[in-house]
């Protein structure tokens, strides 16, 4: 045998080897989990953020709660806080800490204690005392507190001893321990901080996360992989998997290839009616009711939207149910009001604004609009929950607005930037939508419509109305069921006729996985959590 | 051949000071600040004014520019604008990736390219070439882009063998120290090398035949017709005359001569190759260069791009340089057909 042919036998040796069936799933692959994420982390502190995106990739993962909602039974259930109490009339809660929760040990921090009561100080001062030594870290803006009013409602968190804390509010507020639940009020490490403070690398505190999830950070490839590792001595029930991916694939169409090459055990945001006209038994497509909604939110800063007839006039001029039937093949509910109908606090309003382009043209001339009147709608680059395709969206609205005479640019531009001109109010218009943190119906209104949204930057359409505010706070101020619902409703029947954005659509959520995967949850509210997830057989 | 060789340095060290010339006009006919495009510091971050004297932005333009070539000599290409790391730094294991994988291309393109092409030479007219030279065309029409996905559906969707993305799967968490990924499994410390190893291959395969396709369909069209050309030249038939074999024929006499003349071809292949690498990398999620690029490019981060760029074209041009030396060494004719005998 001449030295070439020893060669080409060796190499197509190993590439049949490599090519031929395996017959036993190595190790790695057994007790690991791929999900692949539609895009990268704008950091790993859920409290720095409201993006889903990072949601899912830190909060369920990397941290815990002081309390946790169970959407299955509709109540709080206890996390790092065993019981709590209401005292002083609802102005001040006592939270009872769990002993033994141990942080993450990784090769940049070794804990050398247990979760106590400083922790929980630290964390909740982090977003809510400006003089906190970790406040201005990141740039001090802390979003979802802002926009849910938390950091005005807290005034101050006590250590009663190391596993009592004490948080005083302003005023009573039933939605308190709702956004006390969410995923933006995690628990970080007081004596990791500190290290860092040592160290002059505050920066990196969330950079290189540490908190007591059920999984703990490895590493970070921007665009490509975050990796995790099960956190030994989690101190519930934690995964089965001992590694967890996040494979980062922005592109819808790859995601679902990944999913039917066995790439990707999970995927969020799958083009359903695709997936299921591939018709392969070993991918499951789950469904799930999820509070979120998504709409056309005026910027009422700007004239002519400054009009309510206007606003309204538009509205009439859109075919919402076209929408629903092209954009989400139907696997949406058409939207009458910005509070989806699961919840407790939804009454069965008309349709208002049924679609009828003559009258949306009629009142547009009353208005003074005049045929030719050129506007923007900016339309979100990222596929959302409540939006999976807001280009597509706009252009259907394009096409109606031109039958009543509205001439209509379409902007979109890469999602950090269009972040950023939106939060400088450079809209006209916006195809945005929300997503429900908790299942208090505040969590719909203040956020996204009250007047300190507007600051926050959540109010995108910049709608500050006093006598509306004033009904959100009285909702918020009685923990009577009956009176809050009459509330709430008088607050909707507000905003029909003030109109400031278009509700279009409550969307179904998606996640499609393949069959093995198991326990991997997508809870009602807040994002993606892995922690009990396993695979029922190895993968072939 | 010292002259000579003086003479190809000098041109090209010339086109690189050109290329600098044209990356630093760069950073005026970007938008935005002319020093946030060079060094990646923001205006009003800490450390601007400080870079704004540095840069020596106070001078005239061609002490700017002197300033930036001294830069880039010292491989400082500033701080990215997205991730606010040092772009050399980053750039490292980015090229060693995109290394490993043209360079196993173009392995492969030889492999294919040339065999085939003096197979076909050899049967020239009959079927066996026609076969050959039909199928180079259809090969050489696809685009790159189109054939990935005909690949991915055929390998990986429909007879599910192959991966699709990525160097490896994530799972076997094998540290990027050198970037190629062959490299880098076999440095770890990971219990499950060979199956590291083989999952590896397996993602290299489509990225590889995907890059290959085109300098290997070219490939075999110059060697073929090159060769064709040799073998109808007097002193072939003279030794065909004299009664040699075929096979001694082609490999002895006719292959150094094809080479001449296929040698200074593959400095174009390669700079096709540059071209479809951002394709294929951006098609198989593959961590290289010509993923970041195009990353950068969407992104607006401009010490990126620059670095990129420049680094791509001062490697297309070194390799031009490293041919024409080679060839002129190896082949003295050539430096007379050029510059008339010194």
């Amino acid at each position: 045998m001449s030295k070439r042919s020893i060669l080409v036998t060796a190499f197509t040796s190993f590439f049949l080897m490599s090519c031929s069936e395996q017959t036993d799933v190595p190790e790695p692959l057994q007790n690991g989990l791929i999900y692949c994420s539609e895009g990268n982390p704008e950091s790993f502190n859920p409290q720095r953020v409201t993006s889903g995106t990072t949601v899912d990739a830190t909060a369920s993962q990397l941290y815990d709660r002081l309390i946790d909602y169970d959407a299955a039974q509709q109540t709080f259930v206890s996390a790092l806080a065993t019981d709590w109490q209401a005292l002083d009339k609802g102005q001040r809660y006592r939270f009872n800490l769990r002993k033994g929760v141990t942080f993450h040990s990784t090769d940049y921090f070794q804990p050398s204690r247990t979760f106590n009561a400083d922790d929980v100080v630290f964390s909740f001062r982090r977003w809510l005392d400006i003089d906190a030594p970790y406040h201005a870290v990141g740039g001090g803006f802390y979003p979802f507190f802002a926009a849910t009013g938390l950091d005005q409602l807290i005034s101050d968190v006590e250590k009663v001893d190391a596993y009592t804390v004490d948080i005083v509010l302003t005023h009573p507020d039933s939605s308190f321990l709702a956004n006390l639940a969410t995923d933006f009020a995690i628990i970080l490490s007081k004596e990791y901080a500190e290290q860092l403070s040592e160290k002059d690398q505050q920066r990196f505190i969330d950079t290189l996360p540490i908190g007591t999830g059920p999984f703990k950070f490895v590493s970070f490839k921007k665009d490509y992989h975050i990796r995790y590792q099960r956190h030994e001595g989690y101190w519930r029930q934690g995964p089965d998997i001992e590694r967890l991916v996040f494979s980062i694939t922005p592109n819808a169409n790859k995601r679902m290839l990944k999913l039917v090459t066995g790439e990707c055990d999970v995927i969020p945001y799958p083009l359903v009616s695709e997936l299921k006209s591939l018709n392969r038994e070993e991918i499951e497509v789950r469904s799930e009711v999820s509070p979120n909604v998504s709409f056309w939110a005026f910027n009422t800063e700007r004239p002519p939207f400054d009009d309510p007839q206007v606003r309204q006039a538009l509205s009439y001029a859109i075919n919402r149910q076209a929408i629903i039937d092209t954009i989400y093949y139907g696997n949406a509910e058409l939207a009458e009001s910005i509070l989806p109908p699961t919840s407790w606090a939804s009454t069965d309003a008309e349709l208002k604004y049924q679609y009828n382009p003559d009258k949306a043209r009629q009142m547009l001339r009353a208005a003074g609009i005049q045929p030719g009147f050129k506007m923007d709608i900016w339309a979100i680059p990222v596929q959302r929950v409540y939006n999976p395709n807001a280009r597509r969206m706009a252009e259907l609205m394009q096409s109606d607005l031109a039958e009543v005479g509205v001439d209509v640019r379409i902007i979109s531009y890469e999602w950090n930037t269009f972040r950023r001109r939106l939060s400088r109010s450079e809209h006209d218009s916006v195809l945005i939508g929300w997503y429900a943190d908790n299942a208090d119906p505040d969590n719909f209104f203040r956020p996204l419509l009250s007047c300190a949204a507007v600051a926050s930057g959540s109010n995108r359409a910049n709608w500050c109305h006093t006598g509306f505010d004033q009904i959100l706070y009285q909702a918020i101020s009685t923990t009577e069921s009956a009176e809050r619902k009459q509330l709430y409703q008088s607050a909707q029947q507000l905003l029909m006729q003030q109109q400031p954005l278009l509700p279009i659509a409550h969307s179904m959520r998606y996640q499609a996985q393949r069959e093995y995967v198991k326990g991997v949850e997508l809870p009602p509210y807040g994002g993606i959590s892995f922690r009990l997830a396993g695979k029922e057989q190895p993968a072939q | 051949m010292t002259r000579y060789l003086m003479t190809r340095l000098f041109y090209f060290f010339l086109a690189l000071l050109v290329l600098s010339v044209v990356t630093f006009a760069l950073n005026w006919l970007f938008p935005g600040d002319p020093l946030t495009n060079m060094s990646g510091i923001r205006v009003g971050q800490v450390g601007y004014e400080t870079m704004l004297a540095s840069r020596q932005f106070d001078s005239t333009v061609v002490q700017q520019y002197l300033n930036y070539l001294e830069h880039i000599v010292r491989l400082d290409w500033g701080l990215s604008l997205s991730t606010g790391t040092e772009v050399w730094q980053d750039a490292a294991t980015y090229m060693v990736v995109s290394a490993e994988l043209v360079l196993l291309s173009f392995l492969l393109a030889v492999l294919i390219g040339m065999p085939l092409g003096m197979l076909a030479a050899n049967y020239f007219r009959h079927n066996i070439d026609k076969v050959i030279l039909t199928s180079a065309m259809t090969g050489y029409s696809i685009p790159v882009f189109w054939l990935a996905q005909l690949l991915i559906l055929l390998f990986a969707v429909q007879i599910e063998w192959l991966p699709i993305t990525g160097q490896i799967n994530p799972l076997y968490a094998i540290d990027s120290i050198t970037g190629s990924v062959i490299i880098d499994v076999l440095l770890s410390d990971s219990q499950y090398k060979l199956a590291a190893l083989q999952d590896a291959t397996l993602h290299l395969i489509l990225p590889v035949l995907t890059l290959s396709s085109l300098p290997s369909m070219l490939l075999l069209r110059i060697t073929r017709n090159q060769t064709i050309e040799v073998l109808q030249k007097p002193y072939v038939k003279a030794a065909r005359a004299r009664g040699l074999s075929q096979q001694r024929l082609l490999f002895k006499h006719a292959l150094p001569n094809v080479l001449q003349d296929v040698l200074p071809q593959l400095t174009f292949i390669f700079g096709l190759m540059m071209a479809n690498l951002v394709i294929v990398e951006h098609i198989f999620n593959w961590p290289g260069a010509g993923a970041w690029l195009l990353k950068a490019i969407i992104e607006r981060d401009y010490p990126v791009i620059q670095m990129v760029l420049f680094t791509l074209m001062a490697l297309i041009l070194a390799i031009n340089l490293l041919v024409e030396v080679y060839r002129g060494w190896r082949f003295p004719m050539t430096r007379e057909e050029r510059y008339g005998g010194y």
